[in-house]
């Protein structure tokens, strides 16, 4: 365990707090000064993203714990800390946040055109409200940052939004709204159930991780009504199918930045939530409603991409082709393997990537022709060379070009998958066929065909877009190219939460090896013991490492 | 003459729990009669509020100061729980003092009298929630009630006014009678021998088998009786009409305090007396608290008027705190509703700080007249937004930690689907919230600004939304706090 850091040298922390700093200083400026806002935001959350970047590599990738721990006291009677650490699934997400963060700011620039100084408030709230729900590690802190996500995120879209605004924002609340209190209830659950059988009245995670064993001892209807609840809480946030129905109308009525925001960050949390809580804390009645899980996640999966074929909106194509991706994370999150996981959080960050910047590249030609249907658009490449470089370049990172982010999550969600599911893994790959095939086509109609006289006014991108774009490209290639140091700074956290979730999974591979080597040796006596020792491994996990490094 | 004696002796004894009451009445009194009312007519009419605040906040001094104690052959006694509730029910009175200067300014209303009466209702309330018998406890009732009854119908000339006020006294008139025959059915079946809640709930343990229909009924009645006053479905009718048609500053008045001293005596009445018999009451209760958190949230969806709203939304916060009564642990059970309460008292008397503030001359209560407040005052609607989210008890406002608070204890009593229930309820209630904030925000500004009155209503606005805000900073510690300021 890392020495916990007295609050002001946490440097998460400090990042963190900077965009609610800049947001009380952009306060004392006065609302007509529209360069300020643009430039100051766009300066805090640089500043921000370079500060984030030490994070990278002080982070210790040979261990699970959580690192930059810092507790301290809040509501001593009720067992509430200010406690935030992170470790490897956090930090991979809390850096994709503060990127997203200045790519955000920096194309609103010219989309906003009334009420600047409240619409970058309210984005610098909105940035320190998601990192704050990555760093926390105590679920009433956690609780609070999850739903203060949703005040910015309904006033971005409700005031710059498009003309179905008001409803889009209500709609996005309300359902987020209903799923965060069932979670609310799970929690309080799982915090009295604590108190009764050991006495501790604590909200941080590691208590709550630390109860799963002693919820599997409850009822099983208990069981399956806490999972549900935590269950409903995440889907409606990732979303997955049921409770899609706020993503499409959320999308497309918000502005680019805040639909950049949405797909890159908010739809993380639902995720994340999946990884870090219904998992670890409730495997065996999730085990038992995998199938249903499994189903709807499938259901989401290619119902998404079939809806996104047929859109006539390009915001809402890549609207349904999130609701589609986010099903392949959360087959790759329902594999409870390490490939399958860590896949899975993979390709949240590559979806964060390459859907943002679809979105982006959905705002260029919205702010040139304020219009988004695919049939008004044509030929766009012998006008927009550039955008259609991007254009394309985002559209293969989509589709999981290898070479391109998208590959390698994908493929090792499949790999995952196919492991324990192969039946299921089979028909998740039609989703992926359907997906290159509603992107390709979309990139056909846009950009290739005759070039109409309106469209052949349109400007190719001008220096700042490509500034903003250009960060994408990048990491979309250096992800592609080069996924190793991610994958090891997930591996650690990914092996610690299958020990959680599916302890099996090592002891059998554990036992075949340990085998293997006795016999190899002839000291087939050894084998007994260091089974043993495998199997109450949970925190040490070493022998699970040397497993999963051969793997 | 011993007998004599010792009463007088007791009485005198027992004087020093009452003193804060016994201010109240003296001041009241003063005000009414000749001279006082000519001290007071002959400075200017505007001062009057000012000098009831003071006697007011005199009067929170000296609960601060009461000691804690049982008397008067236990019928009234001090505790924590006296002590917290008597802060409410002073604080509701004071803000709505504050509130009532430029509204009746305005209606050129002003009389001493209307002073006195929420002076006198403030002495019911702090008597009410400190009754430890039977008698007490409905004589504190109806002194409450009945000042507020006046105070209801007080804008004599409106008709809406008028019907506000008979159809609030009919209905308390009603439930008062009910709550009697019921005490008086539970009276008997103890054995008519006590009417102190204590000893009636070892009685009531004694009571014969076949007394336990007339126990039943007779909690009933008073369940019925109490649902009346704190407005609980099914019997909450007279509120949004009462709601509507009494001046503003009542409307902020009834909505907070009467409810917050009601709740105290009902947590100590079902907790202490009725404590046995939990099983009788339990059900029942339970589907009041329900139907209240259903009812009042989805009525509440189709408002077009702010205050209606309020009365609907007023409707399911009780029936939220409905459920701290059901708590089997009456303590815990008062602690939540005494924070909630508090919660709730600074936002509402803050959200009727702003309504009053757009009234004009008693016209422009409709949430349409909060279009574009945005734009015409940012500040403003910033307090709005506050109180609005608060109210929606949305993280991280102080109603968010009031509301925790209480649902965590219905948790841990174990009513997780009257929880689900709730929390499911209370993201309805964020839409009608949000409608407002959308409608301040994102709608525009009609023609003709309506012209705001009294720029003193606007300190009271901001100094209400800031203690929100420094509650929500402060609402963790709040909670801590909780525990030490109600001990019952």
């Amino acid at each position: 365990m890392n020495p916990s850091l007295p609050w002001f040298q946490n440097l998460p922390l400090w990042v963190t707090a900077v965009p609610l700093i800049g947001a009380l200083v952009l306060l004392l400026v006065p609302k007509e000064k529209r360069r300020v806002f643009e430039l100051g935001a766009l300066a805090i959350t640089i500043f921000d993203f370079l500060l984030s970047v030490p994070l990278w590599f002080q982070y210790d990738r040979s261990t699970a714990a959580v690192q930059w721990v810092t507790k301290l006291d809040w509501i001593p009677s009720l067992g509430v800390k200010f406690s935030i650490g992170m470790d490897g699934i956090s930090l991979v997400l809390f850096l994709l946040t503060t990127f997203i963060g200045f790519i955000a700011v920096w194309c609103s620039f010219s989309a906003i055109g009334e009420r600047h100084k409240e619409y970058y408030v309210w984005l610098m709230v909105m940035q320190f409200s998601m990192m704050g729900v990555f760093i926390c590690q105590d679920m009433f802190l956690f609780y609070l940052f999850w739903e203060l996500m949703l005040v910015p995120m309904y006033f971005l879209i409700a005031i710059w939004g498009g003309p179905q605004k008001l409803y889009a924002a209500i709609k996005l609340f309300l359902y987020t709204l209903a799923g965060s209190v069932l979670m609310l209830v799970a929690i309080l659950a799982i915090y009295f159930l604590q108190a009764k059988t050991t006495g501790r009245y604590d909200f941080s995670f590691e208590s709550f991780h630390a109860m799963a064993p002693i919820i599997a001892t409850q009822s099983r209807n208990f069981q399956i009504l806490l999972a549900l609840a935590l269950f409903v809480g995440f889907a409606i946030k990732v979303p997955m199918f049921p409770f899609h129905t706020w993503l499409p109308d959320a999308h497309v009525q918000a502005p680019t930045a805040g639909s950049v925001i949405l797909a890159g960050i908010l739809l993380k949390m639902g995720t994340y939530g999946f990884v870090r809580f219904l998992l670890p804390i409730a495997p065996d009645a999730t085990k038992v409603l995998l199938p249903w899980f499994l189903a709807l996640t499938l259901i989401g999966l290619i119902y998404g991409a079939l809806v996104a074929m047929i859109q006539k909106d390009m915001k809402k194509l890549v609207a349904y082709s999130s609701v589609s991706h986010l099903g392949l994370c959360m087959l790759g999150v329902f594999s409870m393997n390490p490939n399958g996981l860590q896949g899975a959080i993979f390709q949240m960050l590559n979806h964060g990537i390459s859907t943002s910047g679809l979105f982006l590249i959905v705002g260029i030609v919205y702010e040139r022709r304020h219009t988004r249907m695919i049939a008004d658009f044509g030929g766009l490449s012998k006008t927009m060379p550039v955008y259609a470089t991007i254009f394309m370049i985002m559209t293969m990172s989509s589709i999981g070009l290898p070479g391109l982010n998208g590959f390698i999550g994908e493929a090792t969600i499949f790999m995952g998958a196919f492991q324990v599911h192969p039946w299921w893994a089979v028909v998740a790959t039609t989703g992926i066929i359907l997906g290159a095939a509603y992107m390709l086509w979309l990139y056909q109609r846009v950009m290739f065909g005759p070039l109409n006289e309106t469209n052949a006014q349109m400007k190719d991108l001008n220096a700042r877009e490509i500034a903003y774009f250009a960060p994408l490209v990048v990491v979309a290639f250096w992800i592609g190219l080069n996924p190793t140091p991610i994958m090891e700074i997930l591996a650690k956290p990914v092996e610690k939460l299958v020990i959680q979730v599916n302890p099996d999974f090592y002891k059998h591979e554990e036992l075949a090896k340990v085998q293997a080597e006795a016999a190899k040796v002839g000291m087939a006596a050894m084998a007994a013991p260091a089974h043993h020792e495998a199997a109450e491994a949970h925190e040490s996990a070493t022998p699970a490492a040397e497993v999963h490094g051969g793997h | 003459m011993p007998f004599a004696e010792s009463l007088w002796g007791n009485l005198v004894q027992d004087l020093p729990l009452l003193v804060p009451v016994l201010f109240l009445w003296i001041v009241g009194t003063l005000m009414l009669w000749p001279l006082g009312s000519w001290l007071l007519k002959s400075m200017p009419k505007r001062q009057w509020s000012g000098i009831t605040f003071v006697v007011l906040l005199v009067t929170l001094v000296l609960v601060f100061r009461t000691p804690a104690g049982q008397g008067f052959s236990g019928m009234f006694q001090v505790d924590g729980l006296t002590t917290g509730f008597q802060i409410l029910a002073i604080v509701a009175a004071a803000i709505t003092v504050i509130l009532s200067q430029p509204q009746l300014n305005a209606l050129k209303e002003q009389s001493v009298e209307y002073y006195a009466l929420i002076l006198f209702s403030t002495s019911g309330m702090m008597l009410l929630v400190g009754a430890t018998d039977l008698v007490s406890l409905y004589m504190a009732l109806e002194l409450m009630a009945l000042c507020i009854y006046i105070l209801v119908g007080y804008l004599r000339e409106q008709d809406r006014g008028i019907e506000a006020g008979i159809k609030y006294f009919l209905l308390g008139a009603f439930s008062s009678g009910l709550l009697v025959y019921g005490m008086s059915l539970i009276f008997a079946a103890a054995g008519g021998k006590t009417t102190n809640l204590a000893a009636l709930n070892q009685a009531l343990a004694l009571a014969p088998r076949n007394a336990e229909l007339m126990i039943f009924t007779g909690v009933i009645l008073v369940l019925a009786g109490f649902g009346f006053k704190v407005a609980a479905v099914p019997f909450h009718m007279w509120s949004p009409d009462v709601y509507d048609g009494a001046p503003t500053p009542i409307t902020a008045f009834l909505s907070t305090a009467p409810k917050a001293a009601a709740l105290g005596a009902f947590v100590r009445l079902f907790g202490t007396a009725f404590n046995g018999v939990h099983g009788d009451w339990a059900a029942p209760l339970s589907f009041m608290a329900a139907a209240s958190m259903i009812l009042g949230n989805i009525a509440a969806l189709r408002q077009q008027s702010m205050k209606r709203l309020l009365a609907y939304s007023s409707i399911a916060h009780v029936g939220y705190m409905l459920l701290a009564v059901l708590s089997h642990d009456a303590q815990a059970g008062a602690q939540a509703i005494w924070l909630y309460m508090l919660t709730y008292l600074l936002m509402q008397g803050g959200v009727f700080a702003v309504i009053i503030y757009l009234q004009g001359k008693g016209e422009g209560e409709r949430i349409e007249d909060f279009r574009g407040l945005s734009k015409r005052r940012p500040m403003l609607a910033f307090a709005m937004l506050v109180f609005m989210l608060s109210l929606g008890g949305i993280p991280p406002m102080l109603g968010f930690f009031a509301k925790f608070y209480l649902f965590k204890l219905a948790i841990e009593q174990g009513f997780v689907t009257l929880t689900v229930l709730a929390f499911l309820t209370s993201a309805i209630s964020a839409y009608y919230y949000l409608n407002v904030v959308a409608t301040m925000y994102f709608k525009e500004a009609p023609e003709g600004e309506a012209q705001p009155m009294g720029s003193g209503l606007s300190i009271v606005v901001f100094a209400t939304c800031l203690l929100v805000l420094v509650g929500t900073c402060l609402g963790p510690w709040l909670m801590d706090w909780t525990a030490r300021i109600v001990l019952v």
